[in-house]
C-alpha cells in the first residue's frame, strides 16, 4: 500500500516521533508505515486521518 | 545502522508497553527463580522439602500463570507492528520447536539420538523466539 503520511507529516511541522505520540504508536511503527513495509490496521488508518483531516481513501492508496 | 539496532532494540514504543514489558519480566525472573529453586531442592533432598518445596512449587506455578496472563495483556495492548513481530517470532518458536521435536522422536525411534528433555525444548523456543523477533525487527525497519 502507498501513503501520503511522509508529505502530510511535513506539511504539519511534525517529526516521526510527534506522530507517534499523537496516534499511540512507536516511532518505528510510523518509520514502517511511512516506507511502505508495514500497512496499519483499518483504526490506525481512521486515526491518521482524523489527525490530518483528510479521507482515508487519500491518505492510503491500494499499491495495484 | 543505527536505524536497524533502534529497531531491533524496539526503542520509542509506548510508555504504556514499556510498562506491560516490565511486568512481563518481573513475572519471567520470578518463574525462572522458583524453577531453579525447586530443581535445587530436589536435588539436595531425595524426597522433597516438605512444606518449603510445597511452597516453592506453589510460588512457581502462581509465576507461571502471572507470566502467561501478563504476556496476554501485553500483547493485546501492544503497539501493532510490534504486536505482529510478536506473534510472528512465537509462531516461528513454535513452528521450529515442533520440527526439532520430532525430527528428535524419529531419531530416538531408531536409536541415532538420544529424545531431547523439556530443558532442550525451552532453549530451543527461546532462541528461535529472539531469532524472529530479531528477524522481524530489521525486516521491517
Amino acid at each position: 500500500m502507498r501513503n501520503r503520511l511522509k508529505v502530510l507529516r511535513a506539511e504539519h511541522n511534525l517529526t516521526q516521533a510527534d506522530l507517534a505520540a499523537k496516534l499511540d504508536v512507536s516511532r518505528q511503527t510510523i518509520i514502517a508505515i511511512e516506507k511502505g513495509k508495514f500497512d496499519p490496521s483499518l483504526s490506525l488508518a481512521f486515526k491518521v486521518s482524523r489527525l490530518f483531516e483528510h479521507p482515508i481513501e487519500t491518505i492510503f492508496q491500494d499499491a495495484n | 545502522m543505527g536505524a536497524k539496532i533502534d529497531a531491533v532494540m524496539a526503542k520509542g514504543l509506548p510508555e504504556r508497553d514499556k510498562r506491560n514489558a516490565n511486568r512481563v519480566n518481573l513475572w519471567a525472573f520470578g518463574w525462572m527463580f522458583s524453577l531453579m529453586g525447586n530443581m535445587i531442592l530436589t536435588k539436595i533432598f531425595d524426597q522433597g522439602a516438605g512444606v518449603f518445596w510445597v511452597l516453592i512449587f506453589a510460588a512457581h506455578i502462581i509465576c507461571g500463570v502471572m507470566l502467561v496472563l501478563s504476556y496476554r495483556r501485553f500483547l493485546s495492548q501492544l503497539d501493532e507492528m510490534e504486536r505482529k513481530v510478536q506473534l510472528e517470532a512465537l509462531a516461528l518458536a513454535v513452528g521450529f520447536s515442533i520440527l526439532v521435536f520430532s525430527a528428535g522422536s524419529v531419531l530416538d525411534s531408531v536409536g541415532v539420538l538420544g529424545k531431547p528433555d523439556a530443558a532442550v525444548m525451552v532453549v530451543v523456543m527461546s532462541l528461535t523466539y529472539m531469532g524472529g523477533l530479531i528477524i522481524g525487527r530489521i525486516r521491517l525497519a
